[in-house]
């Protein structure tokens, strides 16, 4: 059977985990992990900036200098809020969880509130 | 210098995609840039942060690779290069295993269709079973290891290996990843000029990179290459045909070879002994020796033993036996080759280390990305600890079996 002829379930799948235990470098746990993910992200911005860099190449190769036009390209003030909006959008995503941590406070959640709760609702009939 | 070295294509390689590619890139860029901007950071931070803590604590200086380690481990710097290395070779196998992932049964049909078109031979015996040593841990972190098979007529890790190790040497040792035989064959060439081997055993070859140098620059010699890794031999083969050399291929360990005595006139291997055990080593040896005809050569290109480095950078290479699964990296540096050759059967007089410069500069006129500048740099470096490479040349052990064995008084 050929490749093409395969379903999605039948293709072979190569083995993607190294034998041995995985050895963990940090004291603080869980950032071995997040080093990992960080990295692995940091791959992923290099693979986005290197397709870019190609979409300026193909179009310059049919005619268009994108390259030149980014680097002289004027924001009008639509642009500039645009934008703006979407560093300051990204900004909150990113501190996601510090925020998470100021709106309990504000709202008086504590993790006994929390457990009170389960047990209280555990109670009810 | 940038390194901007790339791999040479052949027909059994695995495509990438752009985003592919530019995936495995940066698994290169990121190991060149540990070895070139976080390594050296590592000879400050131990002078003068941990030896100090360790004399505080110890009342005394490190004495050897084992206490330098026991402060490293602590220090922030440290927990971030070792982190560092051992993320940069996991994305590296997962940036080639997604890769073959999405192409495998199309691989395998290749590695078929190229395997048929040769007339080398292709020796996969029924029922082999690989030695402990390389299944025990998957060596270098490499998933699968080097015999795992996914199904049949499998090639997976033969060409994870292939594309993998290209990433992992950053192209130090070639378009065609194969710096190690073409260095011991022209050290062969320079020193032995009448040397013409008619049959060449390559031990431990996995998929035949540093194999195919002896068949082209000895062209009329039967080469074989050996390998415990099946995917790995089937790959190899494949790969000779594709680029167009008839090289023999085998499972088989280089403990117990099928091969007659005296059937070769040179035996080789590349950084095969460091994946082996302290039990197969001198078995290897004694093979070789069996297998030489009178006046043939065994080399071994490996890692260089211990005691001729200094404890600091003994430490520094020894990380892979910890964190990189390499069980036999550092303990075989601490093995007596030279009395192994002995014991196998060679005369001492006959056995020696030397250096076989790099050959990686020859390289720079044709390949894609290996300027002149670039591909100088690496040849003329020195030894540095940590890097890959060890720069000027590699280590060889060479020893001759003697022309008649003489008789015991």
């Amino acid at each position: 059977m050929t490749g093409e002829e395969m379903t999605e379930a039948e293709r072979p799948q190569v083995t993607r985990h190294a034998r041995g235990k995985r050895p963990e470098f940090y004291e603080t746990p869980g950032l071995d992990h997040a080093m990992s993910m960080i990295m692995v992200l940091a791959n992923e911005i290099s693979v986005l900036r290197d397709r870019m860099d190609s979409v300026e190449r193909m179009a310059k190769v049919h005619g268009i200098d994108l390259a030149a036009g980014i680097e002289t390209l004027e924001l009008d003030q639509a642009a500039l809020e645009e934008r703006e909006k979407r560093r300051q959008d990204f900004l909150r995503r990113l501190f996601y969880l510090q925020l998470k941590d100021a709106d309990e406070a504000a709202q008086a959640q504590t993790a006994e509130g929390y457990s009170a709760t389960i047990a209280d609702i555990a109670l009810q009939d | 210098m940038l390194n901007t070295f790339q791999q040479a294509d052949h027909p059994a390689l695995p495509k990438a995609t752009a985003d592919e590619a530019a995936r495995q890139e940066f698994t290169k860029s990121f190991k060149g840039f540990i070895q070139s901007t976080l390594l050296p950071g590592l000879t400050p931070i131990y002078q003068t942060r941990v030896a100090r803590k360790f004399e505080k604590d110890h009342g005394r200086a490190p004495a050897d690779r084992r206490d330098i380690r026991s402060g490293m481990v602590h220090d922030i710097y440290f927990q971030h290069y070792a982190a560092a290395n051992r993320i940069a070779q996991e994305l590296l196998w997962e940036s080639v295993n997604c890769s073959i992932d999405r192409q495998l049964p199309e691989l395998i049909e290749q590695a078929r269709a190229l395997s048929a078109s040769s007339k080398a031979q292709l020796v996969m015996p029924e029922g082999f079973t690989p030695p402990r040593y390389v299944t025990a841990l998957d060596i270098h972190c490499m998933p699968g290891g080097y015999c795992s098979e996914v199904c049949k007529d499998d090639i997976s890790v033969g060409a994870l290996y292939d594309r993998g190790v290209y990433l992992y040497s950053m192209g130090y040792t070639g378009p065609n990843n194969d710096d190690m035989g073409r260095s011991v064959v022209n050290y062969i060439k320079r020193h032995m000029p009448d040397f013409t081997p008619r049959r060449i055993l390559d031990m431990g070859c996995t998929v035949g990179h540093s194999t195919l140098p002896y068949k082209e620059l000895f062209p009329d010699a039967e080469v074989w290459g050996i390998d415990v890794g099946g995917p790995c031999v089937r790959y190899a083969h494949a790969r000779a045909a594709g680029i167009g050399l008839e090289v023999n291929y085998a499972q088989m360990s280089a403990e117990e070879t099928s091969f007659p005595d005296g059937h070769f006139d040179l035996v080789v291997s590349h950084i095969l002994l460091h994946e082996t055990s302290g039990k197969a080593m001198p078995k290897i040896f004694a093979e070789a020796h069996r297998v030489l005809a009178p006046g043939g050569l065994m080399i071994h290109a490996d890692l260089p033993p211990f005691d001729l480095m200094d404890p600091f950078t003994q430490f520094i290479l020894d990380n892979e036996t910890w964190y990189n699964n390499e069980p036999f990296w550092g303990a075989m540096r601490d093995m007596d080759q030279i009395a192994l050759a002995e014991r196998a059967g060679f005369d001492r007089a006959d056995v020696k280390f030397d250096t076989a410069p790099m050959a990686v500069m020859e390289f720079a006129a044709a390949a894609e990305g290996y300027s002149q500048e670039a591909s100088e740099a690496v040849a003329d470096r020195d030894f540095t600890a940590g890097e890959f490479a060890p720069g000027g040349g590699w280590e060889v052990l060479i020893a001759r079996k003697p022309l008649e064995k003489r008789l015991a008084a």
